[in-house]
């Protein structure tokens, strides 16, 4: 990515694997790949699950005894419906899911994997058919090709994939509240409000708010170390010393505060 | 914590990142709402409309973002919910579970019907194997003894059909068992298609050697009738189903081999795509053969007429079907192509 060589630009993600498509308006959209670590995961989950449903299975199994007489004495329907629920827990699975939940699998949904066609848009019926049926190559040799594959295949393609016409890509959750409105500032930081507008780059606001945010979780040294480091710079950008010790929260809280307001 | 001079510059003629946030905030998670909602469900006209406005707005928020707000989650937020709302908006029109069902129906006979060579391929592996098998047991049951597998021999040796046994232990359940089997062959044969044909071509070809065999050798045994009895009923539709995984196996197969005008990664999908219309017909036909498998078959439950005449009569009416509605979809769509040339 062009935008990520330049200094002091946080990419937004560090994998250099994007899926991109041009829109009719003229816009460049992309989003990144998912790679090995995050599937190989999300497939592990979904394992568990599946295995867990098998467990769930034999556990009601075991408190009625007698299952086998009760499917003897079921009508075609229940048997036909058993017949199912069987294909379901196997390769079913994940071609329901796939098709439920728009390209993901419980597994997928919780590390934020989905999978789309080459365009972008939602997979399909046909298409989670033929990328879960060609898992029957890869299971026997204990994934190793599909490891392969996504390491080496520029899309990071499994077979399956590759076939389908599929890819993985990552989404991430964004948590928009860090912009809310700012709280009210005291009358002392005022000198701030003349060298607020236009003192943060978008880079160096972020930061500030990561900082705001995360700091409930530091421990108190480093949290006032990092506090001081990010205000004397900060201060500095505004052409002002550094805050006094101990200042250094109150005076980004009021930073931020002025730069929210900004409009 | 250098801010180089270039996004300085920009961000101070732009507005703080945290006030466009707030302004914007509430159209882009109606937005979010409403994508989700186009895959789930109808919407009304005014719906699409406002859709459609929002979209245009968060893209144009998005241009905005990368040059005033490059880096910040605000961007990251965006760029996704462009990328999905995208997606979904401009995606090639396509239903839900109604019209996969729809398109099941006359799609998957179309590519049947269209690739008749490779069907004709699977079908005469499986059948010539099944010959094969069945000759060389007839003429050297010792020496070709190895085509029947070892569980098979000793109860052929005991004279006790082997699928009373299967029957016995788990009557109900068996439908489902042997449908897993029936599936990861299936299911074999087709991702086979990947080794060039090759595969695909053995699998079908050893799996009518082995039926070949075991029949004779059940035959010979004096066990023919109750083997006959127990797979007449759901056998025909069973190895046709076979056969359609072995012919999808072909077509994605023919990717590889004969790629045309297009690379071989890309014929190798759009191959793929037609055989896995072909392999959306396997999985129901395997889900019948089990349940005939689960009701039908056991013994003692229907006369031997009535299951031979069950089988055949699925097995055409399977075939009609796919022969008919493939044929008819195939000429709709080439008269549809030639009235678009025009």
């Amino acid at each position: 990515m062009e935008r990520a060589r330049r200094p002091g630009y946080a990419a937004p993600v560090r994998s250099e694997d994007q899926w991109q498509v041009e829109t009719p308006e003229q816009v460049a959209l992309s989003l990144p790949l998912a790679g090995v670590g995050a599937r190989g995961l999300a497939a592990l989950l979904d394992l568990l699950a599946v295995f867990l449903c098998w467990m769930v299975g034999l556990f009601v199994y075991s408190i009625w005894g007698d299952l086998l007489g009760r499917v003897q004495g079921l009508t075609w329907v229940g048997q036909l419906l058993l017949v199912a629920a069987v294909l379901a827990a196997g390769w079913g699975w994940d071609v329901a899911w796939e098709v439920a939940w728009r390209g993901q699998t419980p597994g997928k949904r919780a590390l934020g994997l989905r999978v789309v066609r080459l365009d972008g848009a939602p997979v399909g019926l046909g298409e989670s058919l033929v990328r879960n049926a060609l898992r029957v190559l890869e299971l026997p040799l204990g994934y190793a090709p599909a490891v392969l594959a996504v390491a080496l295949s520029s899309r990071r393609q499994r077979l399956g994939d590759l076939v389908a016409g599929t890819l993985v890509v990552q989404e991430r959750r964004f948590d928009l509240s860090r912009y809310g409105a700012p709280a009210a500032v005291e009358a002392r930081w005022s000198v701030l409000k003349q060298r607020a507008p236009g003192l943060l780059a978008p880079a160096d606001f972020e930061r500030l708010l990561d900082f705001l945010r995360r700091r409930a979780e530091l421990e108190a040294a480093p949290r006032a170390r990092l506090a001081e480091r990010l205000a004397a710079a900060l201060a500095a950008r505004a052409g002002l010393g550094p805050p006094p010790p101990g200042e250094a929260e109150p005076f980004l809280e009021a930073l931020h505060a002025f730069a929210s307001e900004e409009a | 914590m250098t801010a180089p001079a270039g996004t300085r510059r920009v961000a101070g003629r732009s507005r703080g990142v945290a006030a466009f946030v707030r302004g914007r905030r509430e159209g882009w998670e109606r937005l979010d709402a409403l994508v989700d909602r186009v895959g789930a469900g109808r919407l009304t006209l005014a719906e699409v409309e406002e859709l459609d406005r929002l979209y245009r707005r968060a893209i144009g928020d998005l241009s905005l973002a990368r040059t005033a707000f490059p880096g910040t989650d605000a961007e990251g937020y965006l760029a996704q919910l462009a990328a999905r709302a995208f997606a979904t908006l401009y995606r090639r029109r396509r239903g839900g579970w109604g019209q996969a069902v729809a398109r099941l129906r006359s799609e998957g006979p179309a590519e049947v019907f269209r690739h008749r060579d490779a069907l004709v391929l699977a079908a005469g592996l499986m059948g010539g194997g099944l010959l094969l098998g069945a000759l060389a047991t007839a003429v050297d049951p010792e020496g070709f003894s190895w085509l029947v597998p070892a569980g098979v021999r000793e109860a052929l040796a005991a004279r006790r059909l082997w699928t009373d046994d299967l029957l016995t232990v788990a009557p109900g359940l068996s439908g489902g068992t042997i449908a897993r089997n029936n599936l990861s062959v299936a299911a074999l044969c087709f991702a086979l298609g990947l080794t060039g044909g090759v595969g695909t071509a053995l699998l079908l070809f050893g799996n009518g050697a082995l039926l070949g065999a075991v029949l004779v050798a059940a035959w010979r045994a004096g066990l023919g009738a109750g083997l006959a009895g127990f797979v007449a009923a759901h056998g025909p539709v069973e190895l046709s189903a076979l056969v359609l995984a072995g012919q999808a196996g072909f077509v994605l197969a023919s990717g590889l081999v004969t790629p045309g005008e297009w690379p071989r990664m890309e014929a190798l999908a759009r191959r793929g795509r037609e055989a896995a219309r072909i392999l959306a017909l396997v999985a129901p036909l395997l889900l019948l053969v089990a349940a005939v498998e689960a009701t039908v078959s056991p013994a003692g439950r229907f006369p031997l007429p009535a299951r031979v005449g069950l089988g055949l009569g699925l097995a055409v009416a399977v075939w009609s079907y796919l022969w008919r509605v493939g044929r008819a979809t195939a000429r709709a769509n080439a008269g549809r192509a030639r009235g678009s040339s025009r």
